[in-house]
């Protein structure tokens, strides 16, 4: 069925005129106007961006306070960095976050999309799963103090519905799920609306066609929904993957207190780069945070870059 | 570990460091004698305006510059003052004069031998009263703290001292019968929690995430067992933690969480869940700073008595400083000099203590009420950093996660310490 419906609805999308010798006339004036057009934006993006990235990059290769002389060490920061257990914790939490966590929340979010499509209130219930995505994640952190403690509200709904012995939600070993658990709320009615917003513009006949051929409601969202937003879904990949690199705030909230760090069990790679960079009771160590943060950007790119390739389908026109 | 201070909670922090992020370029253009015309000195103070402490300062700023004609330009920055003196000396930005705990100056400026040696200071005379700066705050306090690279540990000058302990009401009628004298051994300590254990008391209150606070006994009988915690945390062979003093303990430790006299769901709470049970009565003891007698002022009964003890068997309190410090780029030394030595005026550093709330190092300043045992535990002996005054990344990367699996029971005494000793070998492997 799939292929039939391929056929009648799918258009190659022309690929773009080979690019030529130039000869043509508006070819031309196009490459003249480039650079002007280019140019500056090329240059903000260059000194906000890329000279930073480069200063980073140079800094890790020295150990720095932020005040004294700088003291070369090459790459022995980096020798150093993957020797410390709290940065192989870092970085494992960092891509179980990415992987698990996202895994959870596509799972839900095209789960919610199958449902969403067909159900009434539609978007009264868009609007209920957009919601925790609204509030900052610190209020979460706060929360969670109050919600999930011994005689909370949660534990007593729980001992209403009969169970007797709830886990301890706020216990060291489970602040990492909780971290987890809290970050797919949050995140799941994003990424639901923007899916969402996609599966809106599948023609309505498409679905009828599909019915008429005995799709179930799964073949629907697997042979027409699936393909259609296919795009869209593989931005919102990569969107998750370089935003889950990036959580901090919450690990803070959760695990830290004004006296003690979070928990190095819990941190990712972006609490590692704080912890170091600001350290409670020490001179920041700069070079370290740095290195740190460069691997993070390097893991972020190889992720994506390997996350675009593998998602890659040719694109389907409606 | 970071002594400072609870009740800048994180959220207030969080919300500082925005604040101070806006007003980084007014700090700047303030810093480095900019803001101060002649004679006039500046000063980034960790407190934020309105708070107790500055108060204080602010009064003594405003009488100080009407007796001398002294102009201090003050910025009230917050505890992230400390992440700001940093990159404001490196950039030469840096104020004349700022002030925190001993440890966060230590961090950020004396280690990298950024601090100016304020041994001056010490020698010049407090206005009106005859003696000498020296001679009002005890040579103790000082003497404890570690040295810079240039061997000096003069580079604060403390207005006020916290210190640990084991905090109680005084007046909760179990406990006066539980415990009629103070317990000299540990072994009296636990006959006390048995006898408040047998009326249905638990003994403890722990919030039980918090390495520090709970972590506070344990640094209290190593020292009592003639363990110094600077001393067990450098040894980068670990075999400091073989000695049998440090098994004692932590087993010591072990017979709390075993014995079943922790408050009941310590270990599945956030800060300050168990706080709050411990002030409403439902344990007889809190292991905290003293900073705790302000955080539960306003939710203890009326009649509750503060008392303070150190854990039986420690005899020597720990003291956390916090005061003045100038860093060594400073321009305006002599009038900022000056106003250091002026705040320690009996009259004007009272304040600290009737205003304030908190004790002072000079000893003829008597402590508000409800920390009259903990001056007298300051004032009776020689004093010791808390956790021997180790910094960097040892607390949070090695002792915390290790602790608290002691303090969960998920660890046995002889399982905490060779796990601590691999973890420590580790971790100034990968210090080198």
């Amino acid at each position: 069925m799939a292929t039939a419906l391929q056929d009648r609805t799918a258009v190659r999308r022309e690929g773009r005129p080979p690019a030529g010798s130039g000869a043509a006339p508006l070819e031309r004036q196009h490459r003249r106007i480039f650079w002007p057009f280019a140019g500056p934006a090329l240059l903000v993006y260059a000194v906000l961006f890329l000279a930073p990235i480069g200063y980073a990059a140079w800094t890790s290769l020295y150990k720095w306070d932020g005040m004294g002389a700088k003291q070369w060490r090459g790459l022995h920061n980096y020798q150093v960095l993957f020797g410390d257990p709290a940065f192989r914790t870092s970085l494992l939490n960092t891509l179980e976050i990415l992987v698990v966590g996202g895994a959870i929340t596509f799972a839900i979010s095209l789960a919610l999309t199958l449902v969403l499509r067909e159900m009434r209130a539609r978007l009264f219930a868009r609007s209920v799963l957009f919601f925790p995505c609204l509030v900052n994640a610190m209020v979460f952190g706060i929360a969670a103090g109050f919600l999930f403690s011994p005689d909370g509200p949660v534990n007593t709904v729980l001992h209403w519905l009969g169970v007797a012995a709830p886990p301890k939600w706020l216990a060291t070993d489970n602040l990492f799920p909780m971290i987890v658990a809290t970050l797919v709320w949050t995140a799941t009615g994003y990424y639901t609306a923007i899916i969402m917003a996609a599966v809106d513009q599948i023609p309505e006949y498409l679905y009828e066609a599909a019915e008429l051929d005995g799709a179930s409601a799964f073949q629907r969202f697997r042979h027409v929904t699936l393909p259609l937003a296919w795009d869209v879904i593989s931005v919102c990949a990569v969107l998750w993957t370089v935003s889950s690199v990036k959580i901090f705030e919450l690990i803070l909230m959760y695990g830290g207190s004004s006296s003690n760090q979070p928990p190095v069990s819990t941190w990712n790679t972006a609490m590692y780069v704080y912890t170091e960079a600001f350290p409670q009771t020490s001179a920041p160590q700069l070079g370290m945070a740095t290195a740190a943060a460069l691997v993070s950007l390097v893991m972020v790119g190889v992720i994506t870059l390997a996350l675009r390739r593998l998602m890659r389908r040719t694109a389907v026109e409606y | 570990m970071n002594s400072k201070t609870k009740t800048a909670r994180r959220v207030v922090g969080v919300a500082t460091a925005v604040v101070l992020a806006a007003g980084a370029s007014a700090c700047g253009s303030g810093g480095a004698g900019g803001g101060a015309k002649a004679g006039g000195f500046t000063y980034w103070s960790m407190w934020r305006a309105g708070e107790p402490q500055a108060k204080v300062i602010q009064a003594a700023i405003d009488r100080f510059q009407s007796d001398t004609g002294i102009k201090v330009d003050v910025t009230w920055a917050g505890r992230d003052v400390t992440k700001k003196i940093g990159p404001a000396i490196a950039a030469r930005q840096a104020p004349d004069l700022w002030d925190q705990g001993a440890d966060a100056v230590y961090a950020a400026t004396a280690q990298a031998g950024q601090a100016l040696d304020l041994s001056d200071v010490l020698g010049m005379e407090v206005p009106g009263e005859g003696k000498k700066v020296a001679d009002v705050i005890p040579a103790k306090y000082l003497d404890a703290l570690p040295k810079d690279p240039n061997g000096k540990n003069h580079y604060i000058i403390p207005y006020e001292v916290s210190s640990a302990g084991l905090f109680y009401n005084a007046a909760d009628p179990d406990l006066a019968a539980a415990m009629p004298t103070a317990p000299a051994t540990w072994a009296d300590f636990l006959k006390v929690c048995d006898a408040l254990k047998a009326k249905g008391r638990a003994c403890l209150a722990s919030d039980g995430e918090l390495a520090w606070e709970n972590g506070l006994t344990l640094d209290y009988l190593l020292a009592a067992g003639g363990v110094d915690f600077s001393a067990l945390s450098s040894d980068k062979s670990g075999a400091s933690w073989d000695n049998p003093a440090v098994l004692t303990a932590v087993q010591q430790v072990e017979q709390l969480v075993k014995g079943g006299y922790l408050l009941g769901g310590y270990d599945a709470t956030k800060f300050p869940a168990q706080e709050t049970n411990w002030s409403a009565g439902k344990a007889a003891f809190y292991s905290d700073g003293s900073w705790v007698t302000d955080e539960v002022a306003k939710q203890v009964p009326a009649d509750w008595k503060m008392g303070a003890m150190l854990p039986p068997g420690a005899t020597n309190a720990d003291s956390m400083l916090f005061g003045f410090s100038m860093p060594r780029t400073a321009k305006n030394v002599a009038p900022a000099q000056k106003f250091i030595a002026y705040f320690q005026q009996q009259k004007v550093l009272g304040g600290i203590s009737t205003e304030a709330g908190n004790i002072t190092p000079r000893s003829d300043i008597p402590a508000p009420a409800v920390l009259a045992d903990v001056q007298k535990a300051l004032n009776s002996a020689p004093v010791r950093l808390t956790y021997g005054g180790v910094a960097g990344s040892y607390p949070t990367k090695v002792f915390n996660q290790n602790f608290l699996d002691l303090w969960h029971g998920k660890t046995s005494a002889e399982q905490f310490v060779s796990t601590m000793k691999s973890d420590q070998v580790s971790f100034w492997k990968s210090q080198d």
